[in-house]
Parts: structure tokens; sequence; C-alpha cells
């Protein structure tokens, strides 16, 4: 027993130095967890700008002497006359050339009630000027409509007759500031990272292994076919979950670069939630290893399985993609591997209860299926066809 | 959006009595509170006005807490979670006004103004003893429920009544003062877990506060005051201060061109108003302003006053008010009618609870008012005696309790503390910041010269709490926002104007 375990644990040990001998290799493995954390940032720190910054806009408003209350309102907004803008910004105004236009008999028509024109004249097919146009139209709309409740109470007018209804909303979500543009962007490269992580390394000790002829020496010695198939996948599903470890590290700490109290939300992985996320994933590294090392041994040269196995990996790691449209989820889905693991990740992130027997049957059948890949690999091994690609 | 909310935000702020004080005043270092976490009850909640979850507790405390195993009674409360907690933070509890504001109501009104702070730190709110749904002083009387606000006046019930109201409370009102208050809020922090917390108190928030500096200052770590009611100034008093507030509602009416072009003698308005009034009320047939009917109006020279005094606490109130003076010189109340309007509720959300108000205000305030006291307050040029009225009618009938002399002593401390005050406050001018700031050793008194009743209205007011109550730096806390923020303007016609 110990003695097959020696030899099991000195070929673990062969494949992670040839890994670790491939620097590029790594590079690749390991890119993705480190990208991914950044494009997190990148990503919300314009979603956020787009949601509540209101940066200076620079519009030519013409008559706005006529309507200091209105200006002071739009100054207030961060709505400025052109006149005030700065060198470089002004050029940009200037060809974006808002227009807001106030006419001359404003003060006379607020005071006798008439309804008064304020002309806006932009190009609405612009879209960096989209932004400031709902800006502007925001300003005017709330002015008028305060100085039309101001009227009504002069004139001995319940106000609140205006709101026959009064929506009273309730959001059942548990209360989780954990903001879900982040986790839903999280949990897609996680799993897209397990899938993808392990692949160059799986693809070397398979396809590249046979053309570098190492596998015909590694299967002449005397040692059973599934050890040399656990090794292997023992090697990439390690370099996987060690990206994913990576990834989640890496994540919190570029998120705390990111200002997300502006939008009332905040983003934390507690131990708790760090260790669920990786009992989650493991499995799925290991199925992910499983038919990397399974499809790359099916392929006739390292370059087929760098294009081929790269193509069928992605189709699982697309499942969570395709699932973020499919509103009425049939119940089914919980239970498969990747879909499940992928719905269990969401609702983490929404601060529900972990459904556990979801969860230890994914990852039951995730393990199971990458067993069924193991034992089928291990079969094939002993065929030549297999092994010197001429099926 | 913001500024609709804002309107109706402030006019519940507007705290009509404002202060407070308590009774039975033991040695406070030799209080000890045991609270037992048996007692505290705590699950999310809806709240009204907020879309999301918050947290709603319970903790059962004794009505007298020299009889700790007599009769209980449930405090309710919510905390508004930070919405980074990571840093674990020192947690705000927001004292409201009133007295007799209950706090809980103002959730949703804080949840969005108080922003800045609850971004890293949690908010808690405690109804205080006696409002809201913290065993409230509730009674069906029709003195305290009034049938219209457009016909009833406001002195038009019978002493029998408010003594019938009384006789159907089921407490011991002694127990329902100042005092108990906060240990009341004390047991609500230990039950929570905080070691410390920092406190806010607004108008009658800000005696509250002190009180709660003076019994457990061990509690806190840092205090605001603002708008502030110290233990020497007398609920009922505010003859003089709110004819400083009117005075200076006048003289920006003058500075403001387009105000002083259109009401050039606005006092001159508003006394011949009130002489007219004082000789007989208004009586007309109005169509009622929210059922459209016709429906009778009678204004007297109180219901005129009061409600223009009350005004005064607000911006927006303070913005029509030369509008409405001015026509109603001119015979036309409806815009005056409009006003009242607004505070045709029975009990609107963040309201003062009346019956508190008036059993802290008849027993910790009333009592010490001396006849010269009434009479030096009533020789101004606005209201004269007429907010006086009121708690002289009623307090006399109120069952008694007095707190001890130690109650009104000044409080010494030196726990940071940050008092603000707007100058254009009808009941709590900056004076008042001035005297607690002489009496605190570690503070700072900030005085917004554009603001009126509370300073914490907008971003620049709540940017200050917050920054303060982070870094506790008041030397270094740059008020600067305040200076900036424009002064009051005024609307010159009844369709509004450039």
């Amino acid at each position: 027993m110990s003695a097959a375990f020696g030899q099991l644990r000195a070929l673990i040990v062969k494949e992670f130095k040839e890994a670790f001998r491939d620097k590029r290799a790594m590079m690749v493995a390991f890119s993705m967890s480190l990208l991914a954390p950044v494009m997190i940032m990148v990503l919300s720190k314009t979603m956020i700008k787009e949601l509540v910054e209101t940066p200076p806009v620079y519009a030519e408003i013409v008559g706005a002497e006529y309507a200091p209350k209105l200006v002071k309102e739009f100054t207030d907004e961060n709505i400025l006359p052109l006149s005030e803008s700065k060198e470089d910004d002004l050029r940009i105004w200037q060809e974006r050339g808002i227009k807001i236009t106030i006419p001359e008999t404003y003060g006379q028509d607020m005071v006798e009630g008439n309804i008064i024109d304020v002309v806006l004249n932009a190009d609405y097919s612009d879209k960096p000027s989209l932004a400031p146009i709902r800006r502007i139209k925001d300003v005017i709309t709330d002015h008028a409509r305060t100085i039309g409740y101001k009227r009504l109470v002069m004139r001995g007018v319940d106000v609140r007759i205006l709101q026959p209804l009064n929506l009273v909303e309730q959001d059942r979500a548990q209360p989780s500031s954990n903001a879900m543009m982040i986790s839903t962007m999280l949990g897609l490269y996680l799993l897209m990272g397990a899938f993808m992580s392990g692949l160059s390394i799986a693809i070397d000790s398979s396809a590249g292994e046979r053309e570098r002829n190492v596998l015909e020496m590694l299967l002449c010695q005397p040692v059973s076919t599934t050890k040399i198939v656990l090794a292997k996948l023992s090697c990439a599903a390690s370099i996987s979950i060690l990206s994913i470890v990576l990834m989640l590290v890496v994540t919190s700490i570029t998120v705390g670069f990111v200002d997300l109290s502006k939008i009332g939300a905040t983003f934390s992985i507690d131990a708790g939630m760090f260790i669920a996320l990786l009992a989650l994933l493991i499995p799925v590294c290991i199925l992910a290893a499983a038919l990397q090392l399974f499809f790359s041994f099916q392929a006739k040269s390292f370059k087929e399985a760098q294009s081929t196995v790269t193509m069928l990996i992605m189709l699982p790691a697309f499942i969570p993609f395709i699932l973020m449209f499919i509103d009425d989820r049939p119940l089914w889905l919980d239970w498969l591997p990747v879909a499940g693991q992928s719905i269990i990740i969401e609702d983490m992130f929404k601060g529900l209860a972990i459904n556990w027997t979801a969860f230890a049957f994914t990852s039951v059948t995730t393990i199971a299926l990458a067993a069924v890949l193991v034992m089928t690999l291990a079969q094939k091994l002993k065929s030549e066809k297999v092994v010197m690609a001429l099926s | 959006m913001w500024k609709a909310k804002r309107k109706a935000v402030c006019s519940a702020l507007l705290a009509s009595g404002l202060l407070t004080s308590s009774m039975l005043s033991l040695a406070a270092d030799s209080e000890q509170l045991t609270t037992q976490s048996s007692k505290l009850s705590l699950e999310n909640c809806h709240i009204d006005g907020i879309k999301e979850q918050i947290q709603c507790g319970t903790l059962t405390v004794p009505e007298n807490y020299q009889a700790p195993s007599g009769q209980q009674i449930d405090l309710h409360f919510t905390v508004l979670s930070a919405i980074d907690n990571s840093n674990n933070k020192i947690p705000l509890m927001f004292l409201a006004g009133g007295p007799g504001q209950a706090a809980t109501e103002l959730s949703a009104m804080l949840r969005n103004r108080f922003y800045e702070v609850r971004k890293t730190h949690d908010i808690i709110l405690v109804d205080q003893r006696g409002t809201g749904q913290s065993s409230q002083l509730k009674c069906h009387d029709e003195a305290f429920t009034a049938k219209s606000v457009y016909e009833s006046l406001t002195f038009d019930f019978e002493v029998s009544e408010v003594q019938d109201c009384i006789a159907e409370f089921n407490q011991d009102l002694s127990q329902y003062n100042s005092e108990n208050a906060i240990r009341d809020f004390d047991a609500v922090r230990a039950a929570l877990g905080h070691d410390k917390i920092n406190i806010y108190g607004g108008s009658y928030g800000t005696r509250a506060a002190l009180i709660y500096m003076r019994m457990f200052p061990q509690s806190l770590n840092s205090v605001v005051l603002d708008s502030v009611a110290p233990l020497d100034m007398r609920i009922g008093l505010f003859g003089q201060s709110g004819a400083r507030s009117y005075e200076l509602l006048l003289s920006n009416c003058q500075a403001e061109e387009s105000c002083q072009q259109a009401f050039p003698n606005l006092d001159e308005d508003y006394q011949k108003v009130f002489n007219q009034l004082v000789v007989k009320p208004v009586e007309l047939t109005i169509a009622h302003p929210r059922l459209g009917t016709p429906t009778k109006l009678v204004i007297d020279v109180e219901k005129f006053v009061t409600t223009i005094q009350l005004q005064l606490y607000s911006l927006e109130g303070r913005s029509i008010m030369p509008l409405v003076i001015n026509q109603a010189a001119q015979g036309n109340f409806m815009p005056f009618v409009g006003v009242l309007a607004a505070g045709d509720e029975k009990q609107p959300r963040g309201s003062v609870y009346s019956n508190l108000l008036m059993n802290i205000a008849c027993n910790e305030d009333f009592p010490l008012i001396a006849e010269q006291d009434w009479q030096a307050d009533a020789n101004n040029g606005f209201a004269r005696n007429i907010s006086h009225r009121g708690v002289r009618l009623v307090c006399p009938l109120w069952p008694k309790y007095r707190p001890d002399a130690s109650f009104y002593e000044p409080i010494r401390s030196d726990i940071p503390t940050l008092i603000l005050s707007g100058k254009l406050d009808p009941v709590t001018p900056p004076e008042n910041g001035e005297r607690a700031d002489q009496m605190l050793a570690n503070s700072r008194h900030i005085v917004a010269e554009h603001l009126s009743h509370i300073v914490a209205v907008n971003d620049c007011g709540v940017g200050l709490v917050a920054k303060f109550i982070d870094e506790l730096d008041l030397e270094g806390l740059d008020a600067s926002c305040l200076a900036e923020l424009p002064a009051e303007t005024f609307m010159t016609s009844l369709n509004g104007n450039m």
C-alpha cells in the first residue's frame, strides 16, 4: 500500500516539476486569476461613475440673467455655463454644443402663470451627451414641480391630493449590502477560472508529453495507468485551485480601491465564505482537469489539443453565463455540475442560506463525473491507438 | 425627488416644544444597569419609507428603575446597519427632539439624510418611553385630536377633557421623564453589546444628550449637540427667541431686492393682521383643501401666530412666510390655508407625541418659570404671550412629579462635543450653543449663518457630523461649507418668481 502510494507520490512530484519548469504555461495558468480582479475593479469603477458621479457639465445658457433661481439649481447640480469651463474642457464641450435657452419673458410669464418654453438644444445621438441631457432635464422638471406645488399651497390646496397612491415598496432580499455587480462578475470569473487555469498544464502533460515521447517512457514503467492519470489530474487541478485562491485574495484587495459606499454597497469575503467557496469549487477544478486531460489525449497533436480542447472546455465555462439569461430555472439545474455551483455561489453572495443538500449533491455528481472520466481515460491509455494518437 | 422629500422631512423635524429633563436624579455614578440579553429581541423588518429590510428590536426594561422587578415596559428601537461594517466603527445613537418625537419614525428620513454617517457607522434609533411603540401615552381625547384644523380653534377644549385624557393613562406618569429615557437608551446600548457609542441630539435631543453625558459618561465616545436646549432654558418660554427669528426674517427680506420690492412694509402687514385678529377672528367658507367641499374656516390670532412660528423652523417654511403674511394683510387667507393644510394630519410620521411633551415640560420646566419670566418673555413684537397659552392652560392640570435640584445643575464634561447652531433658529438660538460651549471642557461651537432649527439638514451639516465622529478632531474640522450656503430667499408672487 505504502509502496503504491509512494509510486503515486513520485508521479505527482514529477508532474509538478514538469509543470513548474514551463514558466510560460504557469504565466498563462495564473493570468486569469490576476486579470479577473483587475477587470472587476475597472468595470465597477466605471459603473459607479456612470451611476452616481456628477462631473461638471458645461452648456451654453442663453438668457441666464432672466432666471437666476433656475440657474442656481443648475449650478447646484454642477451644470455650469460654458464660460466657466477650463481651457482643455472648453473644446470638448463646445463641440458637444449643448444649449439651453431661457426666454426674455421668463420672469413675467412666471408671475402670470403662463407656460414658459425653456429650449434644450443638443445632439441626442451623441452618447457622451446623454447623461448631461438627462441631468439638465431632471433639474428643470424638479424646479418646475417645486414651483407648481408652491402655487397650489398659495391657493389653499392640500398638495397631497396630487398623490392619490403611495407605493410602499418592500424588498424581501436579505439585507446584505454586497455589491451585486461585483459578486456576479466574481461568480462568473471563479467558474471560468476553475475551468481555464489548468488548461495549459493539462495539455502539456498529455498531448505535449506524447509529442516529446515522454508518455511512452512513462507507460513502459511498471505503474498502473490510473496512477498516471491521477498524478496528472492532481497537478492540473492543484494549479486551478491555486488560481482560484489567488483570484479571491487579489479581488478582496483590488475591491478595496473601489469606493462602493457611493452606491450604498460593500464587498467583503469573510473566512466562512472563503472556505465555502473553496469547498464548492474544488470539485469543479477536479472535473475541469479530468475533462481537459480526457480531450487532450483524444487530440492528434499538441497543436490540435490547444485549439480544439480550448474550444470544448469553453462550453461548460459558459454555463454560468447562459444561466444569467434563464429567468425561470428548472429545479434540476440545481443538481447539475457547474450549473449547481453557479446557483449556489449566487445565493451565497446574496446572503441567502446555503442549500446544503444541493451543495452536497452537485459536489458528489461533479466528483463522480470526474471519476468516470479518469477511469475511462486510464482504460484508454492501455490501448496503442490513444498512446500513439492513431485513432 | 430629494427636494420634495426634504421639504416633508424638514417639516417633520419641527419639534414644537423642544426640550426636557427629568426627575429622580440619583447619583449617576452609583447606578449599575443590569441588562439581560434574554429581554432583547432583534429581527429584520420593513419600515415605511425604506424599501430594504432594516433591524427592529425590542428591549424589556423596568418602568421604574428603582423597582426593577415591578412593572416592565417594552422599548422599541431600530438599527440602520452601516453600509461597510468591516472596520467595526462605534455606532451613532440618534436622540430625537420634542420632547415626544419617536426616533424610529425618523428611520427612513435619517437613512437618506445621514448617508455619510451610515457609510461606516450603524445608526441606532430608540423610541423614547411614552412615544411611538415604547409604551406610548395614549388617550382618545378630542382635545388632542383636533376635528379639523380649519374649523377648530387652538383653545376650544374643556378642562374636563384634559382630565379625562389623563385618566386614561395606565402608566405611572412620574416614570416618564428625561432621566429614565436616558437609562433606557443606555440599556439599549448595553444590550446591543456596544461598550461605547457616539450620540447625536437635535433640539430636545441635545438636552437628552447632556443628561446622558452626566449619567453615563463612560458610555460615550463623542457627542454632537445640534440646536442646543441646555438645562437652564425653559420649554415654553419661546416668545423672545421666536421674535428674534422673525426679526431676522424681516431683515433678510429687506436684504433681498425682490422681497424688499414686493413687501416693503412686511412688519406693518403682520401687525395689521395680528391686531385685526385680536379684535375678531376671520370666518370664511372655503373649499376644503383636501376634500374640495365647502367647509368653515376660522382663523383666530393664536392659530395665525402659532402656524407662522412653526414655519420659522425651516428654510422652506420661511421662504413663503413674507408672501403669506402680505396676502393675509390684503385679506387673502388662502395661502395661509395652504400652509395649514400641510399640517392637516392626525399624527404624521415623526411628529411629536404631545402627551409625553406635556408630561415632561409641565414637570421639568413649567414649575420653574416665575410670573416675571412669563412677562419678560411676552414683551416682544411677534407672538407676545401667545406661545405661552397652551402650556399655561394644560400644565396646571397635569399630574405632578418633581426632579431634584441637582437635575438642573450645569453639566461638566470633557467628552469631545461638537455644538451646532443655526442663526435663524426660533427656539434654540445660537446663544444656547454658546452657553453649552462655555460649560464643556472639550467642545467647539459652529454657527451656520443661513440655517434655522437643526444644522444637519443638508450634506454639509451631516458631513461635519460624520467627519467629527470619525476623527474627533474639533480643531481641524473644516466648516467652510456652512459659510458657503446661500442666504435665504423668498417667494414674492403667488406663482413664484424668477
